[in-house]
């Protein structure tokens, strides 16, 4: 691995789906000499993508888990994640954002800015990561590069700034006039291996010389001496600009714009050069973690390699030789046999096996230095941890979690399978921490939860494949919550005198609705409840919330305050304390008008512009809010708000009402009430449930 | 009580009167270019959604997010004018009738009533409230539209949906015999109600041209807000 950091790259390709992100990785590999035949993501010889390289994938034509892989460029390292497009995988996409020191935002011509771009656009903003943006797919009819850029300063906000002119759109597509270099790229050879320089070409001279002269203007803002130069009319060189542009791009001030064709093999070349220039190295990063000894202050960590080692563990997989734990090194270097400890349970380990990922193809190192992105083999650790040198005891800021939305029953149709059942669960939980799951009581049932459909299917099926374990899925379900809407008051003496010791405690206050999911004030003066019981208060408080006493559902966006109480010398204890919240918690609960909330998806619809009355239609028909629809070209875009319990099988219906020209995605928006008659709906179905299982 | 208010308020209310909006088949707002006639439309679509009612505005003009950011600054300007209010309360009131509003923009050329029809239909077919008004802004009267008029006319029989028009005219056109301009002139026989806007120094006069008995009334609008001053 390459030691001078300035020539190292931790790149992401983030996008839509669809738009092509497993495509351009396999060109870039090609280019790159990492793979010497270029293979489709739906091709016909079924061999499907090096970086899918899950069997499920390479059927489906999807990016499920996101792949790490490396190539060179110009005496560069690059570090390659691709990451999934579908909204239902989306916690791979935070976790890559999370190591990552760049992205190339992908954008299709056609389609431009869709919802799952300004998903990852948000992920980008959150973990700030600068990017740079390829339009890609400019050979499809319809294509064009120049609204797509438009809408990345409408939609997203960006500072947009087009660096490539395309030389013919849809089936003319040839190439990209360079408005750095002035300079014609054409791609020849079966592949578009070979780069042709050429001049421009004179009727594209004029337009590129505009776009040459709008360009400079909106990068000279990064660049005195670019400024400068235009001012006192010096010679502008390519230098200046690339400087200029670099500068905006890692401050995240702009995102230089880039086009061409992966699946035509057309521009990628210059896109690469674009990686190399402009997207930061793990030096212009700044990188920071607490200190856990230190009042948990915040501490920057430098890319020195003589540094104590703080690596993050961001991502585990199930390989042959047991758990495969991706990393990236921010601090030092972790060298083979080196102990490490974890900071999060402070158990050290031996770094054993070393390796660097080619997707699924692993290549043994001796190192991972700072900057770099790699894989241990044989650690027992959960996706987020933090391995420290034993000098330190640093943490890195943990990830954001989304909570799961959708759950699933499944039964293991016999004995064998209930145990591997066991064994892919606990490894898939360990792996994707929004796949969650349970047992049940009242059922015995195993319940999966997750954050879609199409989440939950796909371990059902890898369930079947990956470990031979055949279960039966039951309907899935939706998770509910219960708040209440108003303020109600509590006073609850709690009593018992049974014989030996007594129990005694009085609490008195209030509830109220609130933002939080549980909040807890205590108002107590003089001494009423003694100070040492009133965490066991709140933990009586606390422990209501888990399963409301309305439908039993998780009770959220309670505040609760205590400010009156009584304790008795003898009889009172933390237990009855405890009793005591219990008791205060279902009196005021009753009486706060208590409401059943339900998950409300962002679900966006992509059909063709004679289905749009239809599907407007389905959307009505699911107790949908229509928020607007948009024309775009021959599509239409339908932005809508559903609850998740009316999605179900959506896809199936909106395939045979658009002759399956319709696409859409689907992302938890937010919770909100039921209306009365679906609430007592409810209230039916879980009554009926409980009889059945009496 | 705050919708009451609201509405009571309405520059629609207190022009062409809120019992009035939807009564007949169509009608339409005019003026020039810049003057204000989305921003009036969207008072009177207002009116509805504070009344409980569906609307859905068409716009071939604006995009989506500015169509909704247009209804966005209509109800701050109307909440403005009443003076003071629990600002929370509003934002609840937003979210309340926000949902009954749907937007729909589309490029002149794909405009088609035909799929306005298909979207109505999927109402009727769930067992849904219809929309009582549709907010046509944008379509060119200057051009022969008497066969979209013909076909909306049906959506307005079909479905009893009341239909506003956004209407542009130009300054260098006089106006005919009868004071109206000529692209209501042309299809005035298809329109129940029309208000014309037309800025008289530094404020907006709105004319009701064709409404019955308001017939010639006048009215003064602030110009960055569209709400009424006075009565002339």
């Amino acid at each position: 691995m390459i030691r001078d950091l300035k020539r190292v790259r931790n790149i992401g390709i983030s996008a839509h789906i669809d738009s092509g992100k497993t495509t351009l990785t396999e060109r870039i590999l090609f280019y790159t000499d990492k793979i010497h035949k270029i293979n489709e993501v739906r091709g016909k010889d079924g061999t499907g993508a090096v970086m899918d390289s899950m069997e499920l994938e390479k059927e489906r034509g999807i990016t499920i888990a996101s792949a790490a892989t490396y190539c060179e460029w110009d005496k560069h390292n690059i570090n390659i994640i691709d990451t999934p497009g579908h909204v239902d995988f989306t916690v791979e996409v935070e976790r890559s954002l999370r190591v990552l020191d760049g992205v190339v935002l992908i954008l299709c011509s056609v389609s431009g800015v869709q919802s799952q771009s300004i998903t990852v656009d948000q992920q980008m903003k959150r973990y700030e990561v600068p990017c740079i943006a390829f339009v890609n797919k400019c050979d499809r009819s319809g294509a064009n590069p120049i609204k797509v850029s438009d809408q990345l300063r409408d939609k997203l906000g960006h500072n947009s700034v087009m660096m490539q002119l395309p030389i013919g759109l849809e089936d003319k597509h040839e190439g990209v006039i360079d408005l750095v270099a002035m300079k014609a790229c054409y791609f020849e050879g079966e592949n578009g291996e070979k780069m042709v320089v050429k001049e421009i070409p004179d009727n594209m001279m004029d337009d590129a010389q505009l776009a040459r002269e709008e360009m400079v203007d909106a990068v000279s803002l990064f660049s005195e001496e670019l400024t400068d130069a235009i001012l006192e009319e010096k010679e502008i060189t390519n230098e200046m600009i690339m400087s200029a542009v670099r500068t905006g791009t890692i401050a995240r001030e702009m995102t230089p714009v880039f086009l061409g064709s992966a699946y035509k093999n057309k521009a990628v070349q210059p896109l690469l050069d674009a990686v190399v220039s402009y997207l930061p190295s793990p030096l212009d990063i700044q990188n920071e973690a607490i200190d856990i000894d230190n009042n948990e202050e915040t501490v920057i960590l430098e890319s020195k390699f003589d540094k104590p080692t703080v690596a993050l563990a961001f991502k585990l997989e199930d390989g042959q030789y047991g758990q495969l734990t991706y990393i990236r090194v921010y601090q030092g270097c972790i060298n083979k046999g080196d102990t490490l400890i974890n900071s999060r349970d402070g158990k050290k380990f031996k770094a054993g096996r070393l390796i660097r990922m080619h997707s699924s193809q692993t290549e043994d190192v001796d190192a991972v230095p700072a900057g770099h992105i790699g894989a241990m083999f044989g650690i027992d650790c959960a996706s987020g941890d933090t391995f420290v040198s034993p000098a330190i005891n640093y943490s890195m800021i943990a990830m954001h979690i989304m909570e799961p939305v959708i759950s699933l029953s499944i039964v293991p149709k016999d004995n064998k399978a209930q145990i591997n059942m066991s064994k892919a669960l606990n490894r898939f939980t360990k792996e994707d921490p929004t796949f969650k799951t349970y047992v049940d009581h009242e059922t015995g049932d195993t319940i999966i939860q997750g954050m879609g459909e199409l989440h939950l299917e796909v371990y059902v099926e890898r369930m079947k494949r990956e470990y031979n374990a055949e279960v039966t899925t039951g309907q899935p379900r939706v998770a509910y919550r219960e708040t209440i809407t108003k303020k109600a008051l509590f006073n609850y003496t709690h009593k018992k005198q049974t014989g030996g010791a007594g129990q005694y405690g009085r609490v008195a206050g209030f509830m109220e609705p609130c933002e939080d999911e549980f909040e807890f004030v205590n108002k107590i003066t003089g001494g009423r409840i003694p100070t040492q019981y009133i965490p066991a208060c709140k933990q009586g408080f606390e422990a209501c919330m888990n399963k409301g006493p309305k439908l039993e559902f998780p009770v959220t966006g309670i505040k609760v305050t205590l400010n009156d109480g009584a304790f008795h010398a003898v009889d009172s204890s933390e237990m009855a304390f405890k009793a005591a919240a219990r008791g205060g918690f279902l009196e005021s609960y009753a009486k706060a008008k208590p409401v059943i909330k339900e998950p409300i998806m962002k679900v966006v619809i992509e059909t063709p512009n004679e289905f749009q009355g239809a599907c407007m239609g389905l959307i009505n028909q699911r107790r949908g809010i229509i928020q607007g629809s948009q024309e775009e070209g021959v599509m239409s875009v339908i932005e809508s708000q559903v609850p998740l319990s009316d999605m179900f099988g959506f896809s199936t219906i909106l395939r045979s009402a658009t002759q399956g020209k319709a696409q859409f995605t689907m992302e938890f928006s937010t919770y909100r009430q039921v209306p009365q008659s679906v609430a007592e709906e409810i209230a039916r179905k879980k009554q009926e449930e409980k009889t059945k299982n009496k | 009580m705050l919708k009451k208010d609201l509405i009571s308020k309405s520059p629609a209310s207190k022009t062409i009167g809120i019992e009035n909006v939807k009564d007949g088949r169509f009608g339409a707002v005019l003026s020039r270019a810049g003057v204000g006639k989305t921003s009036f439309l969207v008072q009177i679509a207002l009116t509805q959604l504070l009344n409980d009612e569906k609307i859905l505005h068409v716009s071939l003009d604006d995009p989506m997010e500015k169509i909704n950011l247009r209804y966005k600054e209509g109800y701050t300007n109307l909440i403005d004018y009443i003076g003071y209010i629990d600002p929370q309360k509003a934002v609840r009131l937003w979210e309340d009738i926000k949902p009954n509003k749907v937007g729909i923009s589309y490029t002149e050329s794909t405009f088609d009533t035909q799929k306005i029809k298909d979207y109505l239909k999927s109402f009727k077919k769930a067992d849904l409230t219809l929309p009582s008004v549709i907010i046509i802004d944008g379509l060119n009267f200057d051009e022969d539209v008497s066969k979209s008029l013909e076909e909306l006319e049906s959506l307005n029989r079909e479905f009893c949906v009341f239909i506003w028009f956004s209407m542009k005219n130009h300054r260098e056109e006089d106006l005919c015999e009868d004071g109206y301009p000529i692209q209501l002139e042309t299809y005035k026989d298809r329109f129940d109600k029309a208000v014309f806007l037309q800025p008289v120094e530094d404020k907006i006069e709105a004319v009701i041209l064709k409404d019955g008995d308001k017939t010639d009334q006048k009215f003064k609008l602030d110009p960055a807000t569209m709400m009424v001053i006075e009565d002339i």
